[in-house]
């Protein structure tokens, strides 16, 4: 399947021949009229929603029959494919099959994504499994990225994939100092970016804004001193929900929309 | 003769192969052998067959490296080897792994929903 390289990268080209066949036909019949309904064809349908990018459904497509040939050929651990934003390949996977996803995405000869972009975090507290683990990567063979996301929640380790991609070591420390999502098999797993003697996981969604120590100079002792933080005035209680909806209509629909497909080929896998 | 006038492929750490056609053919030799140790309706056996076969059968038919190059269309001929070793590390490690197995786990309810509605 070098199906998906072609593809992809054949792509605008393909749209140009198929425009410029159009166009050819016509001018068979009208050659000034031609350019005239071709350019206002254009431009009307860019009018219509101008900042949205537009969606190749060509490339849509290609990323979903990826998706689909990744998760009939692991069944055992992919648990959905999406594509988002109209050209964003996801894999929703269960955390057991963080390495093997991962070594098969960098191995497998029509996957190739040997390059490591990133690791990060997310914090949904009201989630059974708060966090969400999402892996970035890049195939420079096939140009084309994926994103492997996974969960956990405070207590369960991760398998580390620091094996798989060396440059995972320090994305999965910063993981472990903002969230305390815990890698088990990390080689080094210390905190990266908070101060010495921190305590606590800045990133989550329960820690307060302000922290719980600050730090000043003492100019009795002479020198700097840590201590709690002491407000002059009580934390005050705001109201931020808004009568109005904050996420666009149309997220929720095109969420929908791009599940639709590869939905029906997950309940397939899990049989 | 082309190996010979190759100096280098320019990619670091990555050797020219002086007689790249025999390491091929041990190398898809191995992968073949392994994926027969695999369940026959497994997706990722069938898949992978297909691609090897492919390439062998490019391996075997022609012998002028730059043309083969072309017809596999997987870079540098050193590169295709270094994704049929890759591969082959792959297949070992599924004969552990075993991904064909039935899905380990459900995600719990509402875990990929997004956004976050006002129910949760």
């Amino acid at each position: 399947m070098a199906a998906l390289r072609r593809l992809i990268g054949f792509v605008p080209g393909m749209v140009q021949c198929a425009r410029q066949g159009a166009g050819l036909h016509r001018a068979a019949i009208a050659v000034p009229l031609m350019n005239g309904l071709l350019s206002r064809n254009l431009t009307t349908s860019a009018e219509n929603k101008p900042t949205v990018r537009p969606v190749n459904p060509l490339v849509q497509k290609t990323l979903r029959d990826f998706g689909n040939y990744i998760g009939e050929c692991l069944p055992k651990f992919v648990q959905k494919v999406q594509v988002t934003t109209g050209d964003e390949l996801e894999v929703l996977i269960h955390p057991d099959g963080v390495l093997p996803v991962l070594t098969f995405l960098r191995d497998h000869t029509n996957a190739q994504f040997t390059n490591f972009i990133d690791v990060c975090g997310v914090d949904m507290p009201t989630r059974e499994c708060r966090f969400e683990v999402v892996y970035n990567l890049l195939s420079l063979r096939y140009n084309s990225r994926i994103r492997v996301k996974t969960y956990t929640d405070e207590l369960t380790p991760i398998d580390s994939c620091s094996d798989i991609y060396k440059g995972a070591i320090w994305f999965e420390r910063e993981i472990w100092d903002m969230y305390g999502v815990f890698f088990s098999n990390h080689p080094d797993l210390r905190r990266i970016l908070t101060d010495y003697g921190f305590e606590g996981h800045p990133f989550r969604k329960d820690f307060p804004l302000t922290g719980y120590i600050e730090m000043r100079y003492d100019d009795e002792v002479k020198r700097v001193v840590a201590e709690p933080v002491e407000f002059t005035q009580e934390f005050r209680k705001f109201e931020y929900s808004t009568p109005w909806e904050m996420f666009p209509a149309y997220n929720q629909k095109a969420q929908e929309a791009a599940e639709a497909a590869p939905e029906e080929k997950g309940e397939g896998e899990k049989k | 003769m082309a190996g010979l006038l190759k100096k280098t492929t320019g990619l670091t750490g990555l050797a020219v192969l002086p007689n790249p056609h025999k390491n091929l053919m041990v190398v898809y030799d191995k992968i073949l052998r392994t994926l027969k140790k695999m369940p026959a309706d497994t997706a990722y056996r069938r898949h992978t067959e297909v691609i090897i076969q492919e390439r062998l059968g490019h391996v075997k038919a022609e012998p002028n490296i730059a043309k083969l190059e072309a017809r596999i269309q997987g870079g540098q001929i050193e590169e295709v080897l270094l994704q049929a070793e890759k591969e082959l590390s792959l297949a070992r490690k599924f004969l552990q792994w075993k991904p064909w197995e039935p899905l380990v786990g459900d995600a719990p309810p509402n875990q990929w929903k997004w956004p976050i509605g006002r129910d949760m």
